[in-house]
């Protein structure tokens, strides 16, 4: 716990610093939440208010989505490792200027699940199987390095899910999707999603329907899921964000393995490599379909 | 509202030998927006397009679909019968019902007619969401820029300038010719080489409409056909060639002596020089490399202890117009032009990878080109031909071909062309010269095909020269000669030939730097590093890049008339391009919503033809625009967008969804 705390104060003076300084005009980072127990984001604008940011296990959001919206302002942000990669993400897309942004990563053991008004212990399926405790990208890295990096499998789930036939997959995919409300609030917490008109709202060409229906919930499902191929950095939100539990990172990390055993490639890591998509080396073509 | 005409096409019997054509006229009669379906012989003669025309107007026909042949073949004849009928040529489809229904379903004609009707359906519902199109002019600049100075750039250049076009020629090395230059003889004719290329170099120098660049390199190229801007490297000569008249003076008094590139090693240059005596410009530059001048400011600089070499600069001092800049540095030139030809020929092929032909360690055995020097009049042996070992004439030579060529394993696959001409070419003159002289030639087959080849062939063998079919696999010295061991195939046994000197019948192989250079020309290569015209047999001088021509040897072996023929071809090509005042652009490229683009801007790293490029609007956002001008309408960025902002005009989403969707309904 006093590593949280240390965390914390660290946090609150370097934000101040920064703010006080006029390096950056908002420090976007979590606050105690009005159940006393969990985390919510915070924007903190004036000094005197950096006191109210903290750090600890309950601070499971992904913030660096809103970086979208303070586009060309000076910001600083506090980041998981997770969340770094997004960052990364996103200046490789022309979205962020790297300039503007002052990154607070924070060493991270892994964050709980959130539960409605009570404090949880249970560490997130994603945090059990993480391997990267460190932020990729800070300017200033607040915590302990850990002391030996954690081994483990990283994909269990999706390993699992490959082992069962076509049929079984598809049976549970169509059970999953099946209960889609299509609210579309995976959309908003990711931050790969960031498309000036989603497709899911276009009506010419209309490419889903516009009813909630199993057909259409698949295609909506599917082809976000292709948008983010070789794009989603693993941080869950789609996951934790959907009301009615749909597991959607493993259909995204399914694809982000796919990219990582066929092009050596994880989005994220770093914000100079170009993405597959957009490069081409004679070898690739070789690796499909093998 | 669409009113669409289909006319379904029998081609003889090539469709209706397989397809029931009355069927799908009836099937296409019950189509949606269809107002009216007709069948004909052939859509594409005189009478079938006029029915067409007739149909149009008679019926108020505002979309049309062709079910005919593949729209490579016919697209444009109808796109022009329907604008002489007065419709935009873009609001027409054609459904590909020979290649694509007919041809490869002959067995069923059940199912063919099935096909067909379904094909049309398509088309008829991509049709319906047809716009109007309109092809762009842009201007162009009339201005050619020639990539080398061998002989196939300066007959381009040539042809081009006598059009009246201005013309750039690049040539890397200090003095255009090229290879042609660095010949003796040519065969068949035995025309003497430099005899007939001098006075080709001279007329290039004298042109009004020519600027030449020599130790100059294209370094990269922007733009597109008509509209080319190219950054062009002047490599620094050290000497002034506003103030330089050629002299001679500096040259021949420098005390400094280096191996001569044009003499391929044969004999020694000064360290401020000319190639050869005819070269053009006729005025030197300074090898930095081995001068005494840099050779002390190299010292100088990296501090040496002892005692510097002597300072020199004695050409600057006896240079009566001060031309010695010892201050040149490399410049880089941006300038415009509307068409390039590359024709940056071929580097002899390197044989010192042949370890059992003792290239390089055995001093008589020397290459083609070597002999070529050596017996050039005006080259470093004023013709004499003696071996490198002992200085005496050599009485038995032995030839050996296809070295770095047709070769598998050394990676070679392709014949060099002209290797075969040039040993009989050898034979005769070395015979000439000395009437003693014994020549032997192993060979793998002897290939003699253009006019007067095979007539030279045959005059070699008479002169004497033994042909010996096989390879040969060792060179070892002995007793001060060199004893060729290989084997003679015809009969079947292995020789040992004793020779005074033996020569490598090198092949051609692409220049350094071409694969860089190809790149910055969006041209295709292939595995030889060998430039890619656009079809071998059609458009044997175009490339697949708009403006671009190649000419000469870099697109593969070639002899010196196929060099002259192409290089003239190419210049004629940029000669029909310059004879218009404005580029008509085709309309059916990408363009990008920009207020769906989120900028991401991952299009224009996929682009092949970089036609991307940024643009930051008034609201502060980085969007993509499409340079249409460059676009070639491959659709990459269509596919590659997530955000669904680019649209490719003629195959928009919404027509190919349309078309899709049209098979369940």
């Amino acid at each position: 716990m006093s590593a949280a705390m240390d965390q914390t104060a660290q946090i609150r003076q370097k934000a101040r610093e920064l703010l006080e300084n006029k390096v950056v005009d908002c420090v976007i980072g979590y606050e105690r939440a009005t159940d006393g127990v969990n985390a919510r984001p915070l924007f903190v604008y004036e000094p005197e208010e950096a006191d109210r940011l903290i750090f600890d296990q309950t601070c499971t959001h992904n913030l660096t989505r809103y970086l979208l919206n303070r586009k060309g302002k000076p910001t600083a942000i506090v980041v998981k490792p997770c969340d770094s990669r997004a960052i990364n993400l996103l200046l490789n897309e022309s979205q962020l200027q790297r300039e503007k942004i002052h990154i607070i990563g924070v060493v991270c053991p892994g964050v709980v699940e959130r539960q409605w008004r009570q404090a949880s212990a249970k560490l997130l399926n994603a945090c059990q199987v993480c391997q990267q405790h460190v932020p990729v990208i800070y300017d200033v890295l607040v915590g302990e390095l850990p002391s030996e990096p954690t081994v483990a499998e990283h994909y269990p789930d999706v390993v699992e899910m490959e082992a069962k036939s076509a049929e079984e997959r598809q049976v549970f995919w169509k059970e999953q999707f099946s209960r889609c409300i299509r609210c579309y609030a995976c959309r908003q917490a990711c931050p790969g999603c960031y498309c000036p008109e989603c497709f899911a709202e276009r009506l010419d060409p209309l490419w889903v329907g516009i009813r909630i229906a199993p057909g259409e919930n698949e295609v909506w499902n599917t082809i976000r899921a292709f948008h983010l191929a070789g794009r989603c950095i693993g941080c869950y939100q789609c996951e934790q964000v959907c009301p009615v539990d749909i597991p959607l990172s493993l259909l995204n990390r399914k694809l982000e393995k796919e990219v990582l055993g066929l092009f050596n490639f994880q989005a994220g890591m770093d914000a100079e490599t170009s993405p597959p998509f957009s490069t081409f080396k004679k070898e690739e073509k070789l690796g499909i379909g093998e | 509202m669409a009113r669409i005409g289909v006319f379904i096409c029998h081609c003889g019997t090539n469709i209706a030998g397989t397809v029931d054509i009355n069927g799908v006229v009836e099937a296409a009669k019950q189509m949606p927006m269809v107002v009216h379906a007709a069948e004909n012989k052939y859509n594409c003669s005189e009478p079938g397009q006029a029915l067409i025309r007739d149909a149009i107007v008679e019926h108020r026909l505002n979309r049309v679909v062709i079910a005919a042949c593949s729209p490579r073949m016919h697209e444009n004849t109808f796109r022009k019968t329907v604008a002489a009928a007065g419709l935009n040529p873009y609001l027409l489809e054609i459904a590909n019902l020979r290649e694509h229904c007919s041809w490869v379903h002959g067995d069923g004609k059940e199912a063919a007619t099935i096909k067909a009707m379904e094909l049309i359906r398509m088309a008829v519902a991509k049709v319906a969401r047809h716009e109007q199109l309109f092809p762009k002019q842009v201007p162009l600049t009339k201005r050619a820029l020639i990539i080398g100075g061998g002989i196939s750039g300066i007959q381009a250049a040539l042809d081009i300038a006598n059009a009246g076009h201005k013309v750039v020629l690049v040539e890397r090395e200090p003095t255009i010719g090229g290879r042609m230059a660095q010949l003796d003889k040519t065969f068949p004719t035995l025309d003497c080489s430099s005899c007939i290329l001098t006075p080709k170099m001279v007329e290039v120098a004298q042109h009004p409409n020519i600027t030449l660049l020599t130790s100059a390199e294209v370094k990269e190229v922007k733009g597109f056909v008509g509209n080319f801007e190219v950054s062009i490297l002047q490599k620094t000569r050290k000497v002034d060639h506003t103030k330089c008249t050629g002299c001679g003076i500096c040259w021949q008094k420098c005390p400094e002596k280096a191996p001569s590139e044009f003499d391929v090693g044969m004999g020694k240059r000064t360290s401020i020089y000319i190639p050869f005596p005819q070269a053009v410009p006729p005025k030197p530059v300074i090898d930095t490399s081995s001068c005494r001048y840099y050779k002390y400011l190299r010292f100088m600089e990296e501090k040496k202890e002892g005692k510097p070499p002597p300072q020199c600069r004695v050409c600057e001092k006896l240079c009566p117009v001060n031309a010695i800049d010892w201050e040149q540095k490399d410049e880089i030139l941006t300038e415009k032009f509307g068409a390039i030809i590359v024709a940056t020929g071929y580097k002899p092929f390197d044989p010192t990878i042949y370890s059992e032909l003792g290239f390089g360690r055995h001093p008589d055995v020397i290459t083609g080109l070597q002999l070529e020097r050596m017996m050039s009049a005006s080259g470093p042996a004023s013709g004499e031909v003696t071996r490198p070992s002992t200085g005496e004439h050599p009485k038995d030579v032995v030839f050996l071909t296809c070295v770095g060529s047709r070769d598998e394993q050394r990676g070679r696959t392709y014949c060099s062309k002209v290797c075969c001409m040039y040993i009989a070419k050898h034979a005769i003159m070395l015979k000439e010269h000395d009437p003693e002289v014994q020549c032997y030639v192993f060979y793998m087959d002897v290939r003699t095909v253009s006019k007067d080849y095979e007539e030279f062939y045959k005059r070699a063998q008479e002169s004497g020269t033994i042909y010996i079919r096989g390879k040969v696999s060792q060179i070892r010295q002995e007793d001060g000669k060199l004893i060729v061991r290989g084997e003679d195939t015809l009969l079947g046994e292995m020789v040992e030939i004793p020779a005074d000197m033996v020569v490598l019948a090198i092949g051609m192989e692409h220049n350094p730097g071409a694969v860089e250079l190809a790149q910055a020309l969006k041209v295709s290569y292939d595995v030889n590093e060998l430039f890619i015209e656009a079809h071998p047999k059609l458009r044997p001088v175009e490339t697949m890049s708009d403006g671009v021509f190649v000419a000469g040897a870099c697109v593969g072996p070639r002899d010196i008339p196929e060099s002259v023929a192409s290089g003239g071809a190419a210049a004629a090509k940029v000669a029909v391009l310059f004879s218009q005042d404005f580029l008509t652009t085709d309309p059916m490229v990408a363009v990008i919503d920009q207020m769906k683009c989120g900028g991401c801007l991952l299009c224009t790293k996929v682009c092949p033809f970089k036609a991307i490029d940024t643009q930051v609007l008034r609201d502060g956002r980085t969007v993509a625009v499409v340079n249409e001008s460059l676009c070639k309408g491959c659709g990459l960025c269509v596919a590659a967008c997530r955000f669904g902002a680019p649209n490719l005009r003629g195959f928009t989403q919404q027509q190919l969804l349309a078309e899709v969707t049209s098979l369940w309904q």
